[in-house]
């Protein structure tokens, strides 16, 4: 990576770091347009700290349990794929919102990658919010034309013998990918397994490894 | 041919399959008011005042320079404007007033 960030010698004074505690003009304008809802009772005060609290829970760790599962539970495995919401609902996961879950599942054959060539569509339920770059143009515009050149960028490297199946997300359905278990897990615990599952996996950048747990064995 | 087709042929967000530059994945943590922005925008959703293609759209409508220019949430939070505009439910004087009031007490 050229350094070319570092290579500016701040003999320009920082404005903005020094005016931190006064709010931009978005976040006035963000400010105005709440409260003038609240203030017509179209929405209520409540309801935007409500949804701030639902978005703060929603993290990959509910994805990693839902994998766990369907790596231990082969009937539970065949339901998730078979509805992918239901099931999660199933483990008591709700979906705040009236998006489709599709579940893809990884195998010997075939590798899945999921994006939003749109915009940034994502399984927010089960995944929270998406990283950066998923709702950045690199990814976005390269991920359907050369998903082997992207997953190479994050270290994954499929074989030509396997096919990759990119699939877009819309505003109505969204894809999780269901990961391969790692070899040598047939001892793991069901809590185990969902320490080693990560966000990226599951949109399908990187495989599930046993170097990448979360906790200390 | 004329290149001012390809305009026609794919609006600012269809850049699916386009070439662009390497994946940077250095991530940042969401604002306080990027977080509100994001909650807003599911309560619109929620009330049926704003929904997710709607906004997809509406933040299509800023134009390729405003969704260059601007960073995700300012994008949001514009496009939400617009389309309470367009749809009556406010008007460019209660934001201004109210934008002016907000800078006021800050």
């Amino acid at each position: 990576m050229p350094d070319h960030h570092h290579d500016h010698t701040h003999d320009h004074p920082h404005a903005e770091i020094s005016q931190t505690e006064r709010p931009g003009y978005y976040e006035i304008m963000e400010t105005a347009v709440r409260e003038l809802l609240i203030e017509k009772r179209l929405i209520g005060a409540n309801e935007i700290r409500r949804q701030i609290e639902v978005l703060d829970s929603r993290t990959p760790a509910l994805g990693a349990k839902v994998v766990a599962r369907a790596w231990v539970d082969p009937a539970f495995r065949s339901r998730l794929l078979a509805n992918g919401r239901a099931a999660c609902e199933e483990l008591g996961l709700s979906f705040y919102d009236d998006t489709g879950l599709i579940v893809l599942e990884n195998t010997d054959t075939v590798h899945n990658l999921i994006v939003c060539t749109l915009c940034s569509c994502y399984p927010r339920p089960v995944l929270g919010l998406p990283p950066d770059w998923y709702k950045l143009k690199p990814y976005r515009a390269r991920a359907v034309s050369e998903p082997r050149a992207v997953l190479a960028e994050f270290g994954t490297i499929i074989p030509d013998d396997v096919q990759i199946r990119v699939s877009d997300s819309t505003a109505m359905v969204r894809f999780l990918v269901l990961p391969r278990r790692p070899e040598g897990t047939e001892d793991y615990t069901e809590e185990q397994l969902t320490d080693l599952v990560t966000r990226d996996a599951m949109i399908g950048v990187v495989p599930v490894t046993l170097a990448a747990e979360r906790t200390a064995p | 041919m004329n290149n001012s087709e390809q305009l026609l042929r794919r609006l600012p967000n269809d850049i699916g399959g386009l070439p662009a530059d390497a994946i940077d994945r250095t991530e940042h943590a969401l604002e306080p008011w990027e977080k509100r922005c994001h909650a807003l925008a599911d309560v619109l959703d929620f009330h049926k005042i704003i929904n997710t293609e709607e906004k997809r759209r509406g933040v299509e409508a800023l134009g390729a320079e405003m969704i260059g220019k601007l960073t995700y949430y300012e994008r949001w939070i514009a496009t939400f404007a617009n389309i309470l505009f367009q749809k009556g439910i406010l008007t460019p004087s209660d934001l201004a007033r109210k934008m002016d009031e907000i800078e006021a007490r800050t």
